[in-house]
């Protein structure tokens, strides 16, 4: 009876707190937080990792070379995500892309619950702590989605969450780091990120303490979790690909063409709206710092270090968003106490019964519209649906399907892993796919000497064996070859187009451009009369 | 000053000449010592000004030169032309004179023999350092900088901003604006009457180039938000709004009048220019130039941070600055302006603040400044080694000539003066100003970098040539382009190629070709060096 009265006092107290116009606040945004981060797919990697996850399953092993390409067939592929392709995989036989779409999504906002708990530890008034969230999920948006990076976001934010905890209260919490990244080593190579949030913290408290900085951790604190980074980092190389995993994830930050070419790893672009928003956190964050001047040591290095590492790749802004925002709300914070000389009176509140409804209301409207607008469609929408087919080469790929036999498709780089995921079985193969490492800076220049048409575009292809080029529709590429009396379009949708060597399209027996749009009603949507109407083409 | 007890007996009128005689001594020190202080100041700021010559003084990187020195010799021969004089395009917006002064200043420093294109590219390394110089001698007074922290904060900006100087109209706005910052500064420390050296500078600035419309915005933000550095603590706003209000009616006089303030504002909003223009691009932060700007942004943030938080002008103007240059990095060298007095002020600050206490606690002193001798010989070895080793290196005829050939389609601009006078020519934008310039009259430039004038739909068509869009043929069949002078390793080469035509030359310099709608039937089958081909 005693614990039941503890339970029911405790249960109150925690009513009292979140059905409080801040809790109110912060509990919207929370919710509304689920929004931007439920989506259909549309990673163009997630398809190999889902054929690649496929394949670990049919073999009970991993696969040693690359089974989807003609061209670096012979590289060994060091499968840096083989837990995570796996996942998918299992994911994928249950409950089909909707349940992938779920997890993703319920990862990610994993995520976002570990920013707020994270900064919920210095206190901060709700209303602030609401905004700054707001603000945290809004400049995050150009990257938000079901992928798997979202992994390294949401585990970055735990680490951060479990270093903070543990520099702010001790104990032996700092320890779950240990077996954490067991699991995070196979899932994405994004672990090295969390090695290095780590060593940047030690670093900077170590200095802190040195230079006598003020809110420097008690070094005993420091020292352990300087063992906890020597035990993660051993725990890290507990994968099929052993030490060597930690040398790869350099690999692609290393990676000139991989820098220059991919275009998520390239500088964001402060025209794009989407960008703006991580334009002004960064900005505003700066300007609080420096009028407030208090910022701990381990925040300004992480706050430097995530800021470097945005500039410099935009897909890096998921982990800005992970070290800065409970930093922009601290900083906020301080603002306001410096601003607002006196504390305000606190207003009397409505009785909790009324609070506790309209708490219920707010909860339950947010719900729905995320129920509605977010959830269900995403997780509805399946492969064959119109979406993915404006996304990805799924039409294309269901022609291609039709053809007497197995086909080398010089594809673009963005489409590799759909073709990959929907053919590879069938003995087609690709040129490239999202797997950059794998591919190598040499195939990648070559690629981008076709993609970008230069002079010896034709050379490439007819070099590499291809039998069919896939492409884009109103790419350079495609508008030069289908003016180009060496080339045949001989298949066209809203999305694609592909060419074949005016030379080769008799020995090839494609099947006709309308074997696509009678599969599918998708398909048929999606049509195009170009081909028809193109000289000497297979037509409908 | 405190009397001092020589014999311990107050002292009479005889020992009262004594005592200010050991007065004058000590205040003949302080003086001695505060000229030796200014002295080696100045030595710094010389030092550093002539380092930075060797960033600043470029031969004609940017490729604009060529259409203002067009324009230049136009106005020079025939006077200011009423209609955009060079291009086949219609142009979509009027035609506005917005750096007539410049380009008739450049083309006569051009034309003043063999050596006129060095001169150009010295004079205009001279103004960048000069807008430099003048922009780090806008620390406040009461700031006390060192000249150490000068010449730092130089030096830095000047490699920040290396990429966007050299002979181009912008430098004239980086003078325009530290001009400003020197006059900002000046008012804000109680000197009403600096002010009035802004109409006279503003007129100027408005015939020589549309960045004015920078200065008027740092007006705005300093009557906004600057606060006072004169010792009684009052600021008069009243003069500088009235000399801003004067210097608004002076960017007025000007041939285009109130509709340069249109041309500013096509360029901005047009959003292809934005989309399409290197330099109105974000910066690329793998870029290591780039870098350096991240650098300089970072160390100012802290040295705001441990030299007393900034004042919020300085916030207010800095961080407008860098937001500029992520929308735009051709901004960068307004930023890296802005940032030297910055960061030599608040860098001393901090100095003073963190360093220098513990410096004295622990028995380090503070290095004896040179010896003027040494000091002017040490800036006169660094002249002489930046003269020897960057500066006549790029001025001299042969090496004009020699950038001018490997960088721009001189031969092919030969091929063409030889064979296809008055024919329509298809280029890269970048190389469309020197077709301008070599090609004045008949009208057979497509497109060049005066992007304020051609507007979007211009813009748009040379994209859709340059990127192959869907209707690439269409735009050069619409404007019957049957020439084009590209580089060979560029989309536009193999597209060509692609429809049948062939190479009419070819230019090693430049790795460039002349390109022309074959009769072909078949083209040769690799476009790549091409074998055969006539050099241009």
């Amino acid at each position: 009876m005693a614990s039941l009265s503890a339970r029911a006092a405790g249960l109150r107290s925690l009513l009292d707190r979140v059905t409080t116009p801040g809790g109110l606040f912060v509990t919207a945004v929370l919710g509304v937080a689920a929004l931007p981060v439920t989506n259909v797919i549309r990673d163009p990697d997630f398809w190999w990792h889902l054929r690649a996850g496929q394949l670990i399953l049919q073999r009970h092993s991993l696969v040693g070379t690359d089974p989807f390409t003609y061209t670096v067939a012979t590289h060994h592929w060091t499968m840096h995500e083989w837990l995570t392709e796996v996942g998918f995989a299992l994911m994928h036989q249950v409950g089909g892309l909707g349940l992938i779409v779920l997890a993703l999504s319920a990862l990610t906002w994993a995520g976002i619950l570990c920013i707020f708990l994270r900064a919920r530890l210095r206190r901060p008034p709700m209303f602030v702590l609401g905004v700054g969230l707001l603000i945290g999920v809004v400049a995050g948006y150009p990257i938000w989605g079901p992928r798997a990076q979202m992994i390294t976001f949401t585990l970055s934010c735990l680490l951060l969450l479990i270093i903070e905890r543990h520099l702010h209260r001790g104990g032996r919490i700092a320890w779950l780091l240990v077996p954490m990244f067991v699991v995070w080593s196979n899932l994405h190579s994004g672990f090295i990120m969390g090695l290095g949030f780590i060593a940047v913290v030690l670093v900077a408290e170590v200095v802190g303490a040195t230079l006598g900085l003020p809110d420097a951790a008690p070094r005993e604190r420091v020292r352990t979790l300087g063992l906890v980074l020597l035990a993660c980092t051993a725990a890290s190389m507990v994968n099929p690909n052993g030490p060597g995993i930690l040398l790869y994830a350099f690999q692609t930050q290393g990676s000139a063409a991989q820098q220059s070419l991919i275009a998520e790893w390239h500088s964001p672009d402060f025209h794009d709206w989407e960008v703006k928003a991580f334009e002004l956190m960064l900005l505003t964050l700066v300007a609080m710092v420096v009028t407030n001047r208090r910022l701990r040591a381990r925040d300004a290095a992480l706050l430097l270090v995530t800021t470097a590492l945005a500039l410099q790749s935009v897909r890096h802004i998921a982990l800005f968003v992970a070290a800065a925002t409970p930093m922009w709300i601290d900083q906020a914070n301080l603002l306001v106490r410096r601003v607002r000389a006196r504390p305000r009176r606190a207003r009397p509140l409505p009785p909790l019964t009324v609070r506790t409804v309209a708490y219920a209301a707010v909860v339950s409207v947010v719900a729905a519209l995320y129920l509605a607008s977010r959830l269900a469609p995403s997780v509805a929408t399946t492969e064959a649906s119109s979406r993915y087919a404006t996304d990805f080469p799924v039409c294309a790929a269901q022609w291609l399907a039709s053809s007497s036999r197995p086909l080398r498709i010089f594809n673009q780089y963005g489409e590799g892993g759909y073709l990959a995921y929907a053919l590879s079985s069938r003995g087609d193969r690709v040129y490239v796919f999202g797997d950059a490492a794998l591919m190598g800076d040499a195939l990648l220049y070559q690629y981008a000497d076709v993609e970008s048409v230069q002079p010896d575009w034709d050379v490439i292809i007819q070099r590499s064996g291809a039998d069919i080029v896939l492409f884009d529709r109103d790419t350079p590429l495609a508008n030069v070859m289908a003016r180009s009396a060496d080339w045949m379009k001989v298949y066209e949708d809203r999305l694609n187009v592909a060419f074949v060597p005016a030379a080769k399209h008799a020995e090839l027996h494609l099947p006709p451009a309308s074997a696509a749009f009678t599969r599918s009603p998708t398909c048929a949507a999606h049509a195009s009369t170009a081909v028809a109407a193109a000289p000497g083409g297979p037509g409908g | 000053m405190r009397r001092t007890r020589i014999d311990g007996r107050r002292r009479g009128p005889g020992r009262a000449r004594r005592v200010s005689g050991v007065a004058l001594a000590l205040a003949a020190g302080r003086s001695r010592a505060r000229d030796s202080t200014r002295a080696a100041r100045a030595w710094w700021i010389a030092g550093a000004a002539v380092l930075m010559m060797a960033i600043t003084v470029q031969p004609f990187r940017d490729p604009d030169v060529w259409w203002h020195l067009a324009l230049g010799r136009l106005i020079v021969e025939h006077g200011i032309p009423p209609h955009e004089p060079f291009s086949f395009l219609t142009a979509a917006n009027p035609w506005i004179h917005q750096q007539w002064l410049y380009e008739v200043g450049l083309f006569r420093t051009f034309s003043a023999g063999s050596f006129g294109p060095g001169l150009a590219s010295l004079g205009m390394g001279a103004v960048a350092v000069m807008a430099i110089v003048v922009a780090a001698l806008s620390v406040p007074r009461s700031a006390r900088v060192s000249g150490t922290w000068l010449a730092f904060a130089m030096v830095l900006s000047g490699l920040v901003m290396g990429e966007v100087v050299g002979v181009r109209g912008q430098v004239v706005t980086l003078l325009g604006t530290s001009i400003l910052l020197l006059v900002i500064t000046r008012w804000r420390e109680g000197s009403s009457r600096a002010v009035w050296v802004l109409p006279p500078t503003f007129l100027l600035w408005a015939n020589l180039h549309a960045g004015f419309v920078v200065g008027l915005i740092v007006l705005a933000v300093a009557l906004a938000a600057a606060s006072p550095l004169a010792p009684n603590g009052r600021l008069a706003r009243r003069p500088l709004l009235a000399a801003a209000i004067v210097s608004l009616g002076a960017t007025l006089v000007n041939p285009a009048g109130l509709a340069i303030y249109q041309y500013v504002g096509e360029t901005f909003a047009n959003p292809t220019l934005t989309s399409a223009i290197t330099e109105w691009l974000s910066p690329d932060f793998h870029n290591v130039w780039v870098r350096l700007f991240e650098a300089e942004v970072v160390l100012m943030v802290i040295l705001w941070a441990i030299g007393g938080g900034p004042a919020r002008f300085d916030l207010l103007l800095a961080g407008v600055a860098v937001a500029a240059t992520l929308q735009a990095q051709r901004n960068v060298s307004l930023y890296a302006l802005i940032a030297a007095p910055q960061i030599a002020a608040y860098g001393v600050r901090a100095w003073r603040a963190h360093a220098q206490p513990r410096l004295v606690r622990a028995g380090v002193r503070a290095p004896r400044a040179l010896h003027p001798l040494a000091a002017a010989t040490a800036v006169l070895a660094i002249g002489a080694a930046v003269a020897a080793g960057a500066v006549v290196p790029n001025i001299t005829p042969s090496a004009t000539r020699a950038f001018e050939a490997a960088r721009y389609p001189r031969g092919p601009a030969n091929y063409v003066a030889a064979h296809l006078m008055g024919q329509r020519l298809y280029s890269i934008d970048t190389w469309g100003g020197y077709l301008a310039y070599r090609f004045p009259s008949d009208r057979m430039v497509f497109l060049y970098g005066e992007t304020g004038v051609f507007g979007d739909r211009d813009l748009q068509l040379y994209e859709d040539v340059h990127l192959l869009a869907s209707n690439w043929t269409d735009v050069l069949r619409r404007y019957s382009i049957s020439h084009a002078v590209i580089p060979l390793h560029s989309q536009e080469a193999s597209a060509f190629h692609a429809i049948g035509w062939t190479v009419a030359c070819f230019d090693a310099a430049s790795d460039a070709v002349v390109m022309s709608a074959g009769s072909a039937t078949s083209p040769p089958p690799v476009l790549d060096a091409p074998a055969g081909a006539p050099r241009c």
